[in-house]
């Protein structure tokens, strides 16, 4: 049982990586959804240039790997005069590329409201932004908010990427301590447990929510 | 104009691309009239009713509706404002073929949200008027249901209450029943011809001939495009003077026909 | 500029790198997929639950963290991994997860109604699954098996960190050696959406030819 010993041991350092984890996600969160919000309205504009613009930097976006865009924004971005933090570059670059995900997650659900829904409430009169906001966007949320929750769960896992550039989150407190007493199964096993509480009560929200929706709307 | 006319479309037209929907229709519609709007599927009845409301823009001709006046949108008129838009949704009520109670809000929400976004209209006293409106309907019990828990039947008679919510002076109906199961169709019928008696002003599309018959004042039929006959119902739909109108009375009566001699023998078999 | 030519050649001896990851341990991941599936649909009670909580924990764990327990975690037992293979084990093993995923909602999403008139002409189970539902999922399961492959390129990014020499590795050791790190990793970033940009368009026309038995 000397694994516990090593756990009760490491336990202040790992509660330090979990705020720093849930810190990160947080933030990357709020930029992507806002961010993402952008680009679905872009996306779904009649003006034709805007959603150009939006679907390139979608797709170009979404082509390269997380990590190649982590290193790009800490250290490439440095050497054209743009120094960032690595929690900062953590944060714009998770946020960046998961806008384009929740970008993509919002138009769908957006189109995926019936046009008939639109349609009766043009006839009672009610102005477009009223429509969007009362009509639309509610009967979107239904539909986006399964996928948008598993993006979460993807965006918590892909905080741990950190470790790479050295900011002080889950993963790196494990890394670093596995170094130093030389027992890293034990370390990684106990930041694994930390990850899967995550995931665990994300999955069951879902689960839970999902059948209440159900159950209210037959 | 006289003060009498609710409607007045002149010369319409419509196109989507190379494509007509539908041209050069003109209709007046005077308050408390019914109108049966009958015809082949694809001649653009739909699209017609939707111009009214401005739900679709049109090419040419003008309609005034309640003594706002709309232009084609290659006559160069101005178009509509906001203000004249809602103005005119306000007035003129809509009901669908499919429906499209808002999936969300339950049936009560349904009908007061019109009422509360655009006419400011105070929560209670929306409410109260959308239960008056269901306890009519006789479907008081489904206040507080979500639409996708009523029968189709059930969700067209919410309809109907949600666009009388706003106190419309017109109502467009466009084929209201044909979506709905056979034993449905009476119960939506019989609340579409109550409003009749009431006085209100009606253009519906429909496909119900016997219905148009008892119901309507004037029915027009499309065909090809374009207004074929129009006149008193009994008159269009025993006597039809135009070729068009004929040929399609006479298409439908087989058809009618046909599923009569149909259910006949189909009932022998299980008596 | 001039870098950039310099070190194409190197970032191209990584690609070799990474897609050789990527291909054997897509092929791995579909071949175990396919079984974990079958087993987690029609296997008995106690290996159905094992092959959820399998699936369950891979999704549930960060990909470097699994990385990082096969070559680090295990040196606390004595096994000492070379980074490639260990590499290796964990792509099959954590493509193996969301494989067993693919397949399953794709045999799943074929008609209860097909596989009854299968039966009802007197065909066996082995044969109703090989000519009449894994050719119908097989085409519902497209998109998300050429997507399994771009996710499974993206992943092998990750085996730097452990010493394997793929692109990203190329990249950094030469973003180090010039102190240019803003070329060597636009190229990385290039290098990756040229790869991911020629599956997306094979998967479209994958997708488009699919549709047409549909």
């Amino acid at each position: 049982m000397s694994f516990l010993h090593l756990w009760a041991q490491n336990l202040p350092a790992f509660w330090q990586g979990v705020e720093m984890t849930l810190e990160l996600t947080a933030l990357a969160l709020l930029l992507a959804v806002a961010f993402g919000f952008v680009l679905a309205l872009m996306r779904l504009s009649r003006l034709r240039l805007l959603s150009l613009v939006a679907t390139i930097y979608i797709e170009v976006v979404r082509a390269i790997p997380v990590l190649v865009l982590l290193f790009v924004a800490y250290y490439s971005l440095g050497q054209i005069g743009i120094q960032m933090s690595g929690f900062t570059a953590a944060v714009i670059t998770l946020g960046v590329y998961y806008a384009t995900l929740y970008g993509e997650i919002f138009r769908g659900g957006i189109e995926g409201v019936q046009y008939g829904q639109r349609e009766a409430a043009e006839a009672l009169g009610m102005g477009s932004q009223a429509i969007m906001r009362r009509i639309v966007l509610p009967q979107a949320f239904l539909a986006i908010l399964p996928p948008a929750t598993n993006e979460l769960a993807d965006l918590i896992k892909d905080t741990s990427l950190v470790v790479t550039i050295g900011v002080a989150d889950l993963m790196f407190q494990a890394y670093q301590a596995s170094a130093a007493n030389f027992h890293p199964m034990d370390m990684f096993l106990l930041a694994g447990i930390m990850y899967f509480v995550f995931y665990l009560v994300l999955s069951q929200f879902l689960t839970r929510w999902e059948t209440n929706v159900q159950r209210r709307r037959g | 104009m006289s003060n009498d006319v609710a409607v007045d479309v002149r010369g319409l037209s419509k196109h989507f691309g190379d494509r007509v929907i539908f041209k050069d229709v003109s209709l007046q519609v005077r308050k408390s009239e019914v109108v049966a709007i009958i015809g082949p599927s694809g001649v653009g009845k739909s699209t017609f009713i939707r111009c009214i409301n401005y739900l679709h823009p049109f090419d040419e001709g003008s309609i005034t509706v309640l003594g706002h006046e709309l232009h084609g949108t290659a006559s160069g008129g101005p178009p509509p404002t906001r203000a004249q838009l809602r103005e005119i949704r306000t007035h003129v009520g809509m009901v669908f073929q499919t429906f499209n109670l808002f999936q969300h809000l339950s049936v009560l929400e349904n009908i007061v949200l019109g009422p509360m976004d655009v006419k400011k209209v105070p929560r209670a006293q929306a409410v109260e008027r959308a239960m008056g409106l269901l306890e009519m309907m006789g479907l008081t019990a489904r206040a507080n249901m979500y639409p996708r828990r009523l029968s189709g039947g059930e969700q067209q008679r919410v309809a109907i209450c949600r666009a009388l919510a706003m106190d419309p002076q017109i109502m467009l109906f466009d084929e209201p029943t044909s979506m709905l199961d056979p034993e449905l169709v009476g119960d939506v019928l019989e609340a579409i011809q109550r409003l009749a008696q009431e006085g209100m002003t009606m253009i519906l599309v429909t496909h119900e001939m016997m219905f148009a018959k008892e119901v309507a004042d004037t029915v027009v039929v499309m065909a090809d495009n374009t207004i074929a006959e129009m006149g008193p119902a009994r008159q269009i739909l025993e006597a039809p003077r135009t070729l068009r109108a004929q040929n399609f009375l006479a298409r439908v009566l087989r058809r009618n026909a046909d599923e009569e001699a149909r259910l006949t023998a189909m009932g022998g078999d299980e008596g | 500029m001039h870098l950039a030519w310099l070190y194409a050649g190197v970032i191209l001896q990584g690609a070799v790198v990474t897609l050789e990851l990527t291909v054997v341990s897509t092929v791995l991941s579909f071949i175990l997929g396919i079984f974990g599936a079958l087993g987690r649909i029609y296997g008995p009670p106690w290996l159905r639950t094992a092959i959820l909580a399998y699936v369950e924990l891979i999704r549930g764990l960060p990909p470097i963290l699994q990385l990082f327990i096969i070559f680090f975690g295990l040196t606390q037992f004595g096994i000492d991994l070379p980074p490639f293979t260990a590499a290796m084990i964990w792509l099959v093993i954590y493509g193996t997860g969301y494989a067993i995923e693919v397949f399953r909602a794709g045999i799943q999403a074929v008609a209860d109604g097909q596989r009854e008139a299968a039966t009802a002409v007197g065909m066996g189970f082995l044969s109703t699954l090989r000519k009449v539902v894994m050719p119908q999922a097989f085409v519902l399961m497209l998109p998300p098996l050429t997507n399994f492959v771009i996710i499974q390129l993206k992943n092998t990014t990750l085996v730097y960190f452990i010493g394997v020499a793929d692109i990203m590795y190329q990249a950094q050791l030469g973003a180090d050696a010039t102190e240019q790190p803003g070329t060597l990793y636009a190229l990385a970033a290039v290098a990756y959406l040229i790869m991911n940009g020629t599956l997306s368009r094979i998967a479209a026309h994958l997708e488009r030819k699919a549709a047409a038995y549909r």
